[in-house]
């Protein structure tokens, strides 16, 4: 009798809970812009990670004279595969995380334009990326001929190893990848909007990626063409890099003009993602919006134009004109500060964890920037270029706008992609052991590279006087590295249990389309949509006495 | 959709004068090709979208004025899930694999993309999950796209 009645009667209508293996069909087959979103950002934390694990590897290495723990050539594919990973695998792949996630939700568009296009692209960027990884399991060991990988050196005499062939074509398929992912985006901003959402209503985030999109269509080919070329130079006896017929400034020139368009398809999706958490928790709009995209529209433009500023030590570049571009291009990025500034400027400022690690952004990019203007000048560059310098000013570039753009946007939209919250507490240690760590390790290079220590090197001498200022870096270093753990903690349990995201808006003052519906979306992410009368649809809805466009409501004193 | 067509012509206007002034100025024949190419790409797409926004009346994402309402009907066909992104870029990984490991992975690889090609292209015009094969006979029979009626409001005037 007991046992009739403890079985359950199955109930109808109700299938079982889907196991692993239907799960994980549903990811690999997934065409939906949220779940790619997702994968692009967990694959990109994952290659973070691991190109950090290698950057530690590093530091440990300097923090004392002498060699400890690895060789030279050891230390030569440490470098190598730390800046390609983070420069190809982490940083514009965070980027079309976000993108994908909330690209569609902010125009109000039911998917990306071409859904399969975006599998596609996410899945050459994995297997391009675990092809260049690869690298680290063939026997001569990954690639050590530097992340820009010049001519000669990149030649088959000079680096016969396999790693060096993995490099340079898991490059090319994620390079494929990118390249379709920004197509799909370009087409999707085009044609997917929804009606009233006209160009200059787009958040600025949707904007920058636009204006990232456009660069990477132009960047990425040609890069993509040039490790192609260098291939066919390898393997089937070209001689387009040779250096008898000026192969080494045309690789230069190839690749630099992939790569200064790359350290802003790399800045803009993050300069998008402060744009957006700034005015939420300002409770301010936007200061100054078409100034905002007209300064990112000069920075991509420009951005075209000044490559060669890595190449002034060469001698055989233009100096004047790349000179002063560089100078130039100091003057939209002065004016996105502005924004940022008069957007912050009276606000009713809280300071809830995204907006803390905005705050991070602003003085880590500022300190870059303004070294990026030293540098712009040939004198200056000549002296200090190739050393920690350099190595110190684009750390504070790039990793002052991706990493602590990506962080401030993971806090800022974890809400809309999980419907949880993430604690605010450990939100807190994150950011504060993360800043002291970043600057700790970085600020001090600037000194390093003056008194004259080159970068990749693996050791230096006693006598050199660049030890205190090493430990220093380096345990910098290590509390970076220790930053990462509190975030990790704070995802897993905020993801299995965390505060319920309430509403459509959690935090209460956000402007744009996606806080205008549930968090997690549903599948084509809208069931109802407001009206579109300003570049902040979802405030409008939430706040109808201020809203734009509205005379039937009278607004009501101050907005608090 | 003006906007956006302006969008890319700047970039081509900018991007041409600057290599004319580049080349010049330096006479380095790398990078004016380079700064060439980038422009007569903007000039490419920019040229398209002024050449579409021309032909066909405002949609109502470019007016500001448009209500939610006006967008209602099909937008257009989007995959539910689809197998064939992770084989295609699994055949394309393969035979660019082929390019350090030998010719004969390109053979292989090459076979399996056309195979994951055909497939993600005819996923939804033949076998079980044919819904389009509707759509694409009135493609070829009027040589319209279903949803011109809704997006090229100004062709029939």
């Amino acid at each position: 009798m007991t046992l009739i009645e403890s079985a359950a009667p199955p109930v109808a209508g109700r299938r079982p809970a889907p196991g692993f293996g239907s799960k994980f069909v549903k990811v690999v087959t997934t065409t939906d812009h949220k779940v790619i979103g997702l994968l692009y950002l967990c694959t990109g934390f994952g290659f973070f990670i691991f190109s950090g694990i290698l950057a530690e590897i590093m530091r440990l290495e300097l923090a004392r004279p002498g060699l400890q723990f690895v060789s030279q050539d050891q230390y030569n594919s440490l470098f190598t595969m730390h800046g390609s990973i983070m420069m190809f695998l982490v940083a514009p792949p965070l980027a079309y995380g976000f993108t994908n996630f909330i690209m569609p939700l902010q125009i109000g568009a039911p998917d990306m334009s071409f859904p399969r296009l975006n599998a596609f692209s996410y899945w050459l960027y994995l297997f391009g990326g675990l092809t260049v990884v690869a690298g680290f399991l063939t026997p001569e060991g990954a690639a050590s001929f530097g992340w820009f990988a010049y001519a000669p050196l990149n030649d088959i005499i000079h680096s016969p190893n396999l790693g060096s062939d993995l490099w340079i074509i898991g490059l090319v398929t994620s390079g494929l990848g990118t390249i379709l992912g920004a197509v799909n985006f370009i087409t999707t901003i085009i044609t997917l909007r929804a009606p009233g959402m006209t160009m200059f209503r787009m958040p600025i985030f949707t904007w920058n990626m636009l204006v990232t999109s456009i660069l990477v269509l132009m960047a990425f080919p040609v890069i993509t063409a040039a490790f192609l070329a260098l291939e066919a130079d390898r393997h089937l006896g070209a001689h387009i890099y040779d250096v008898q017929t000026g192969g080494a400034i045309l690789w230069q020139h190839l690749f630099w003009f992939f790569g200064h368009p790359e350290v802003y398809i790399v800045a803009l999706p993050f300069f998008g993602v402060v744009s957006e958490v700034i005015p939420v928790f300002s409770r301010k709009p936007l200061f100054g919006y078409k100034g905002l995209v007209f300064a990112t529209l000069g920075i991509a433009a420009l951005s075209m134009t000044v490559w060669a500023h890595h190449m002034f030590a060469t001698g055989a570049v233009l100096l004047p004109f790349f000179s002063f571009l560089s100078f130039l291009i100091a003057v939209p990025t002065g004016v996105k500060f502005f924004n940022w500034i008069g957007t912050m400027w009276r606000g009713q400022l809280t300071f809830e964890t995204p907006m803390l690690f905005c705050i991070g952004f602003l003085l880590t990019f500022l300190l870059g920037g303004l070294t990026g203007v030293l540098l712009a000048s040939p004198p200056i560059d000549f002296h200090v270029s190739d050393t920690y310098f350099v190595v110190a000013h684009f750390h504070y570039v790039v990793f002052g706008t991706a990493i602590f753009g990506f962080f401030a946007g993971v806090y800022f939209w974890f809400p809309k992609m999980t419907g949880r919250m993430l604690n605010d507490r450990l939100g807190k240690v994150h950011f504060w052991t993360l800043f002291i760590g970043f600057h700790t390790t970085f600020l001090i290079q600037h000194w390093l590279g003056d008194i004259g220590m080159p970068r990749r090197v693996a050791d230096y001498k006693a006598s050199d006087g660049f030890t205190t200022f090493n430990t220093i870096s380096s345990i910098g270093a290590f509390v970076l590295a220790l930053s990462t753990l509190p975030f990790l903690y704070n995802v897993y349990v905020s993801y299995t249990r965390g505060e319920k995201a309430v509403g459509d808006d959690p935090w209460g003052y956000g402007n744009s389309l996606e806080w205008a519906t549930s968090c997690p979306p549903p599948r084509h992410n809208f069931v109802t949509m407001p009206r579109i009368r300003s570049e902040r649809p979802a405030f409008d809805l939430h706040y109808p006495a201020t809203a734009a466009g509205r005379t039937d409501v009278p607004a009501t004193g101050e907005l608090r | 959709m003006l906007v956006e067509g302006f969008l890319f012509a700047f970039l081509f206007l900018f991007l041409s004068a600057t290599s004319v002034v580049y080349w010049l100025t330096s006479h380095d024949p790398t990078g004016f090709t380079v700064l060439l190419l980038s422009g007569g790409m903007s000039f490419i797409i920019g040229y398209y979208v002024l050449f579409t926004a021309r032909r066909m009346e405002a949609r109502p994402e470019d007016r500001d004025d448009a209500e939610i309402a006006e967008g209602a009907g099909e937008v257009g066909f989007f995959a539910p899930h689809s197998w064939w992104p992770i084989l295609m870029a699994g055949a394309f990984t393969l035979t660019t694999l082929g390019l350090v490991f030998g010719p004969f992975l390109i053979l292989i690889g090459g076979l399996a993309l056309l195979f994951a090609v055909s497939g993600l292209l005819f996923e939804y015009y033949v076998g079980v999950n044919r819904t389009q094969a509707e759509t694409l006979s009135t493609v070829v029979a009027t040589g319209n796209s279903p949803t011109s009626e809704r997006k090229f409001l100004g062709e029939d005037h």
